[in-house]
């Protein structure tokens, strides 16, 4: 049940149904989003912030780590994106690899200091890092520009040897994030499902249980943090890209909740898509309902509020749980006709 | 050791205001195992209510508010220091009764909650106030400075310092001395017995959780003048708090208070070399704490670790 509604035949596929499905979808999105009053960048935003959704959910969902500093590595890895874009090379490539090497750093470092704790001092030590690097990113005004944020980063060309493209047009890079996120989420469904996800899934349901059957729950909960890092900040490098600057407000602990609010009203503590749902809901809710009023947030902590008390396992849960309510009335019904053939009528 | 002297001062009564922060905090984690991060919110809104309260326009009939204000601002101040507590403590009334539906499931939903509240408290008091910052009128007797040794001290925050010690002083006396305390502590320790015995646990959980936002509102209207009011002073006092119960181990009365003073050492010296990273100083003792001592200062094993 880790990874929610999912059928067995899909758990061991490269490329799902489900997965064609939605890139199917995301990649008519240009063509229609202005006419719905939306614009692409809002598609851009969309799915950085689903990468980076699904890479924290590998810690809160799948390993049951309640991190709330995440913001962190998202922010570092935007960061990294900058200064490597400015002081090391301009190449796409070396430098989205160099925000997801910085984060992967820094995660690994925190990890250090609290892979072998759980619950809410885990919680709690991710705040206190998350702050940490929050602090720093504001008040090293040298590296990173203070509160102004890192000015002036550019969306570099995405160089394949025999081909380049320029991605500084919306729609061109809406296409390329499209890509990575493709890829993003195949990797990640391997990953989840991969005999590494399972122990991690183990973890998720007895630490003790885990270590008793010979695994080394440290190392492990080590590892899919720093995973989870540095795919977060991977999601950042892309995002500074998306920006053109990074900002350390994506840093703040405000901003780490949102994610993992996004998560949960998703329904990713049950399924691998519920961060997706998440965001899509959360950040065209925040354009849709923010246009006619400025407390959307009101609305959405509300909401929130709400999910947590009556729906812990969020939206994909309510609908897995509506399509198995559909399935089983179906059933029933099948199952009514059938003694009414058997019994002529019945009452 | 004389240039030191103002900062050692100066991060003790800081300390003492920590420790008065995390107190609410602390006593709802400790009787009833539930994270509240609506804590600092609760904080926050405690200071706007006093201030609307001590405020040139008080939520008042026209005649009643005229009358009010006639008032010496000394009274004011004392009365809103009463009032504004009870009325944040209805908010803490809701918030509890929300609650109950996580207790008895992972500590984690309480704590998703209190973060929702937190938001929409938040948003609110950006709805109601706007994102101005504002400023509480303090009676002149607390306000303004006195010279000691060639160096001027605020009044205030010896005020404030000693307000916070008295209220850490009547917080170990209610839970340690009185019966309300030892059924409260009894409930905490094993709910069933104590259903058993006749007591009503819900409303004993409410009491205290209605008790713990009081803290935090008189928390807030005791620390308003000196870090001014604005939307965003509830994240800067929940962190604190959490921080303090962290590293003073949850369940620990006395570890949290000395939490709280070693914070405020912490920042207050860190202040005085390094102004810029003051605030990232108390991380720091955090982790250097907590990598040795996993449950901080004085913790106790509690359900909140699983």
């Amino acid at each position: 049940m880790i990874v929610g509604s999912t059928t067995s035949s899909d758990a061991v596929r490269l490329v799902t149904p489900t997965m064609l499905l939605l890139w199917l979808v995301l990649a008519t999105v240009p063509l229609w989003i202005a006419r719905i009053g939306l614009y692409p960048y809002l598609g851009i935003e969309i799915l950085i912030w689903a990468l980076y959704a699904l890479a924290f959910n590998l810690v809160l969902g799948t390993a049951g780590l309640p991190s709330f500093g995440h913001g962190a590595y998202f922010g570092i890895g935007a960061y990294a994106f900058g200064l490597c874009q400015f002081d090391i090379v301009a190449n796409l490539w070396i430098c989205l690899a160099a925000a997801a090497l910085a984060a992967g750093v820094a995660g690994a470092i925190v990890a250090l200091f609290i892979s072998h704790r759980r619950g809410i001092y885990y919680a709690f030590m991710t705040i206190a890092f998350g702050q940490i690097f929050w602090t720093l990113s504001i008040k090293s005004h040298r590296v990173t520009g203070g509160e102004d944020g890192l000015l002036k980063i550019r969306r570099l060309p995405a160089d394949f040897g025999v081909v380049s493209f320029d991605l500084t047009d919306n729609v061109a890079f809406y296409y390329f994030v499209l890509a990575v996120f493709a890829v993003g989420i195949v990797v990640l469904w391997r990953l989840v499902h991969s005999p590494y996800g399972r122990v991690i899934a183990a973890i998720k349901q007895s630490e003790v249980r885990a270590a008793h059957l010979g695994y080394n729950v440290w190392l492990y909960k080590a590892s899919v943090f720093t995973l989870s890092a540095a795919l977060s900040g991977f999601a950042g490098g892309l995002f500074a890209m998306a920006q053109l600057a990074a900002f350390p407000d994506v840093m703040s602990l405000h901003q780490s909740g949102y994610v993992v609010m996004m998560t949960l009203v998703g329904g990713g503590l049950v399924s691998f898509w519920g961060p997706v749902i998440g965001v899509l809901l959360f950040l065209t809710a925040r354009d849709v309902i923010g246009a006619f009023t400025n407390a959307w947030m009101l609305y959405f902590g509300l909401l929130f509020m709400a999910i947590v008390l009556f729906r812990p396992e969020g939206i994909a849960g309510a609908i897995a749980a509506a399509m198995q309510q559909h399935s089983l009335n179906a059933l029933r019904r099948r199952g009514s006709s059938a003694m009414r053939l058997l019994f002529g009528g019945g009452r | 050791m004389f240039d030191l002297l103002p900062h050692l001062v100066n991060g003790l009564t800081l300390g003492l205001l920590f420790a008065l922060i995390a107190l609410g905090f602390m006593l709802i984690v400790g009787l009833m195992e539930q994270i509240n991060l609506a804590h600092g919110s609760l904080f926050a809104l405690g200071a706007y209510v006093a201030m609307q309260l001590t405020g040139p326009r008080p939520p008042l009939p026209a005649d009643v508010a005229k009358v009010w204000l006639a008032l010496p601002l000394g009274w004011r101040y004392a009365a809103a220091l009463l009032v504004a507590p009870l009325v944040v403590s209805l908010v803490g009334m809701v918030i509890e009764v929300c609650m109950r539906r996580t207790y008895g499931k992972d500590p984690l939903y309480g704590l998703l909650l209190t973060f929702g509240a937190a938001m929409v408290i938040e948003e609110l008091i950006r709805l109601v106030w706007g994102t101005r910052d504002y400023v509480l009128q303090v009676p002149s007797a607390v306000n303004g400075g006195f010279l000691f040794g060639d160096l001027i001290w605020s009044s205030y925050r010896f005020y404030a310092a000693g307000i916070a010690a008295g209220i850490i002083g009547l917080v170990w006396l209610l839970i340690e001395k009185t019966s309300f305390g030892a059924t409260v502590k009894a409930g905490a320790h094993d709910s069933e017995i104590v259903r058993a015995l006749g007591i009503n646990l819900a409303r004993l959980r409410l009491l205290v959780f209605v008790f713990g936002t009081m803290l935090a509102a008189v928390a807030g209207i005791i620390v308003a003048p000196i870090w001014g009011i604005r939307p965003h002073m509830g994240v800067d006092a929940v962190i604190p708090a959490f921080l303090v119960i962290v590293l003073g181990g949850v369940g620990s009365f006395w570890g949290a208070v000395v939490a709280g003073l070693l914070v405020g050492l912490c920042v207050g010296l860190a202040g005085a070399y390094a102004s810029e990273w003051s605030l990232l100083s108390m991380y720091i003792l955090l982790v250097a704490v907590v990598t040795f001592r996993a449950r901080g200062l004085w913790g106790k094993k509690s359900v909140l670790e699983v």
